[in-house]
């Protein structure tokens, strides 16, 4: 571990601006923080609880041509690669562990997104742990918590006076090499760490149990429940568009003037009235019901099945922001509670 | 305001008990000390889940659309408002509906207060007789409601009775607005240049994720403009272009039927300011045609009716 | 530059209804009157049909203005279309100015069937404002 005065933050950041793509967390009014290309340290904000949009946009955007055609027969695919490395800075551990979860979807055996690979491989993530988590934050259920290391190149925390870098990974190793300013970690400043860590993960109240979540969900597939559970629901995007895991697109041909097309990649939320729709105009998730059902059972039944890993990462984006504050947390204890018949 | 509780929940409770509706829909608390969430009671013993005060923003009206029990719905003077278009609309059989209105309940705005409080995360919330008292990790505040009042939601002492089957608290003596027409005076003085940059900062902020459209208690086409692909009108992606084309269509959409209950601009993640243009829109038409929706179930709204002798001077 | 707005030319395009404002066009070509050759006719039945979509969808695709044209008042082939049309057109032109399309961009006429020479009038004026307009800009799709 290497130790980081506070004060000289701004000039690593600036090296890293000067060799580097950087993106790190900026907010227009103090209220919202997004991550965004910046050219110097003077925009970046590090005093944040989180994004509020995920930062999954940053490799897997929300439209994105995948190539253009042309009347006159021609093709052309954007290009992919860049010349520059990128770094983002001060992402959450919840949000670098969902990036290895969409690792998975996009990089499996058989399939290779290069659309997303390369933007994945071209970055190095600089992870800052959670100290002042939020009421609606539940990672530590998924095994995360704010000081987890999953999915970091470097993890960076913050003690007040100082900052502590760790390398994570080669690529996290290599570049904290470039960094100057940085000095060994003494004995003081390890047990520091560990009580920072377990204090932030202390604060984190709200809980999912998921002990045989995913097998109980199987089994409740027709529970009463679900009548209950969506009705309040009014399908809107907002969580899954805001989710970090959330990675169901749709592809269309767009058409983009008299001579010309493209093939684009755009998200869809199981939320909205087109998914699942069948050619024919049927569609198997017609209502509300359908749709809430796929949204919990994906999250916390298919997923664990099919990747050995939850399709939630506990951020909380979809509690603090569901317009009719529909909450995730609820929803599972509800199901868990409740009977998987009706009782004759 | 625990008098209203009250007395919404001895209604509530008599409705159920006498089975004169499968359902209420009200307000309970949630897990967000600065909102409500909406819910449904179907037993006369569940009564007491229900809430009723200045922070049970979301209209409800939305809920009835293809409900075909009977159901009670909570509803403030702007969502009785929904209500009344909705019935014009064909869209909710008035007497499949018990609407018990609050005419003169004022909501908050969560939005405002965050913004007060910087960001600071609010903990829990006290209930005041005119304020609320915030309380966070290391902070206690108390706000009052008249500062913090959500813009428009107008109470109007002219909505017909007949949309009222149970009144909760008093009908408003007059009618009363929490004004924000201040902006659209001002972005009528602006050029069209100025306003153009107004706009492009709003609307490059939406993510395309319709929880507007699907707040709204206008918007219940099966299937909305902006998904049909064939033809596909408009691209699905964020482009400026696009999002500008969505929302100035869906403003139209609601024209001379939004009762700007607020609900699109609550609902926005992303704060756009999704109201002035609504709001423009009825300014308009007030003007222009002397019609306000809403008001009366059995009046023509001004969109579908006309006057032989409606102005007409920008029309060469 | 300066060359470069001599060489340019608005692209206008025009829906006009098939029973008085195509009529009216179609009598100023008969009569052999000249108008400014910058319009494109899409004809519709009714000016009651014009989606607000079809004019926003337009400025979208870069037209750099749109002209809507119908019967007068009172002569609707349809009775009442152009009664509603009027004010859904008075809400969506005072819309479309509020967000900030410059006013003049999208213009409306009623042309009988009997007006060619209106006809031509109108296509010149609006040609001319929309000249003076400069290339649509804002709602183009880039």
């Amino acid at each position: 571990m290497k130790i980081l005065e506070k004060e000289k933050i701004n000039s690593v950041l600036d090296f890293l601006a000067g060799q580097y793509d950087l993106v790190a967390p900026v907010s227009q009014d103090g209220l919202k923080f997004e991550y965004a290309q910046v050219k110097d340290s003077s925009k970046v904000n590090l005093d944040f609880t989180n994004s509020h949009e995920s930062p999954k946009k940053l490799f897997f955007p929300q439209y994105e041509v995948l190539f253009r055609y042309y009347a006159d027969g021609r093709k052309e695919v954007p290009a992919l690669e860049t010349d520059k490395k990128r770094v983002i800075f001060g992402m959450r551990p919840c949000d670098a562990k969902a990036l290895l979860f969409l690792d998975k979807v996009f990089d499996d055996a058989k399939y290779q997104d290069p659309y997303y690979l390369t933007k994945r491989n071209n970055t190095v993530i600089f992870t800052l742990g959670c100290v002042s988590p939020q009421s609606t934050c539940f990672c530590t259920s998924f095994d995360i918590g704010p000081f987890a290391k999953d999915g970091s190149d470097v993890f960076v925390a913050d003690f007040g006076d100082f900052y502590s870098f760790e390398a994570v990974t080669d690529k996290g190793e290599e570049i904290l090499k470039k960094l100057s300013g940085l000095r060994d970690a003494a004995g003081e400043h390890i047990s520091k760490y560990e009580k920072l860590s377990r204090e932030s993960a202390a604060k984190i109240k709200r809980h999912i149990e998921l002990q045989g979540l995913a097998e109980e969900l199987i089994n409740k597939q027709d529970a009463p429940m679900w009548e209950q559970i969506h009705l309040k629901c009014i399908r809107c995007g907002v969580c899954s568009f805001l989710c970090p895991t959330c990675h169901c697109f749709d592809m269309i041909d767009e058409n983009q003037g008299p001579q010309q097309g493209a093939r684009v990649r755009i998200w869809d939320s199981c939320m909205s009235c087109g998914f699942t729709q069948e050619a024919s105009g049927h569609n198997p998730r017609p209502g509300g019901r359908e749709k809430m059902r796929q949204r919990v059972m994906h999250k916390f039944s298919y997923i664990p099945q099919n990747f050995d890993t939850f399709g939630c990462v506990g951020c909380g984006r979809c509690i603090k922001n569901c317009p009719v504050r529909n909450d995730i947390t609820k929803t599972i204890k509800k199901l868990r509670e409740s009977e998987s018949r009706e009782k004759r | 305001m625990v008098d209203l509780e009250k007395q919404l929940r001895a209604q509530a409770k008599k409705l159920l008990e006498d089975k004169a509706v499968d359902c209420v829909i009200g307000y309970e608390n949630s897990d967000d000390p600065l909102m409500t969430t909406p819910c449904f009671i179907t037993a006369p013993n569940e009564v007491d889940r229900l809430v009723l005060n200045c922070l049970c923003g979301n209209n409800l009206t939305k809920y009835l659309i293809g409900r075909k029990e009977k159901t009670a719905v909570v509803a403030k003077a702007w969502d009785v408002r929904s209500v009344a278009v909705l019935v014009k609309e064909n869209q909710v059989k008035r007497e499949n509906v018990i609407i018990i209105g609050v005419p003169s309940l004022r909501i908050v705005d969560q939005k405002k207060i965050i913004a007060h409080l910087n960001g600071k995360e609010v903990i829990s919330v006290i209930l005041k007789e005119n304020a609320i008292e915030v309380q966070g990790d290391v902070f206690s505040e108390d706000l009052l409601i008249d500062d913090y009042l959500q813009a428009g939601c107008e109470l109007r002492d002219d909505i017909d009775d007949s949309m009222f089957d149970i009144v909760i608290g008093e009908m408003p003596a007059s009618k009363q607005n929490i004004d924000d027409d201040d902006l659209i005076k001002q972005l009528e003085a602006m050029s069209s240049e100025q306003r153009w940059e107004f706009f492009k900062k709003e609307f490059s902020k939406c993510i395309r994720c319709y929880a507007c459209r699907e707040a709204c208690p206008l918007c219940y086409c099966k299937s909305c403009f902006v998904d049909q692909n064939f033809p596909a009108w408009f691209s699905k992606s964020t482009d400026l272009s696009d999002n500008m084309s969505f929302h100035i269509i869906r403003a139209l959409h609601a024209a001379g039927r939004c009762t700007d209950c607020g609900a699109c601009f609550r609902a926005c993640p992303n704060d756009i300011n999704l109201r002035v243009l609504n709001r423009k829109i009825a300014k308009d038409i007030k003007e222009l045609f002397d019609s306000e929706p809403g008001l009366n179930p059995k009046e023509d709204l001004p969109l579908t009716s006309y006057k032989p002798d409606d102005p007409q001077d920008f029309i060469k | 530059m300066s060359t470069e707005s001599e060489k340019w030319e608005p692209k206008i395009l025009a829906f006009l209804c098939s029973w008085c404002s195509y009529a009216g066009a179609d009598l100023a070509g008969v009569s052999r009157l000249q108008y400014p050759p910058n319009v494109r006719v899409v004809k519709v039945p009714c000016s009651g049909r014009i989606n607000p979509v079809f004019i926003v969808k337009a400025l979208q695709q870069g037209w750099d203005g749109v002209l809507v044209s119908g019967c007068h008042p009172g002569d609707c082939h349809y009775i009442t279309g152009n009664y509603y049309a009027r004010r859904r057109f008075a809400v969506l032109k005072n819309i479309l100015e509020f967000i900030g399309i410059e006013q003049g961009r999208v213009q409306f006429s009623w042309v009988s069937a009997g007006e060619g020479e209106k006809f031509a009038t109108v296509i010149k004026e609006v040609t001319e404002s929309i000249r003076k307009l400069g290339p649509a800009q804002r709602l183009v799709k880039k």
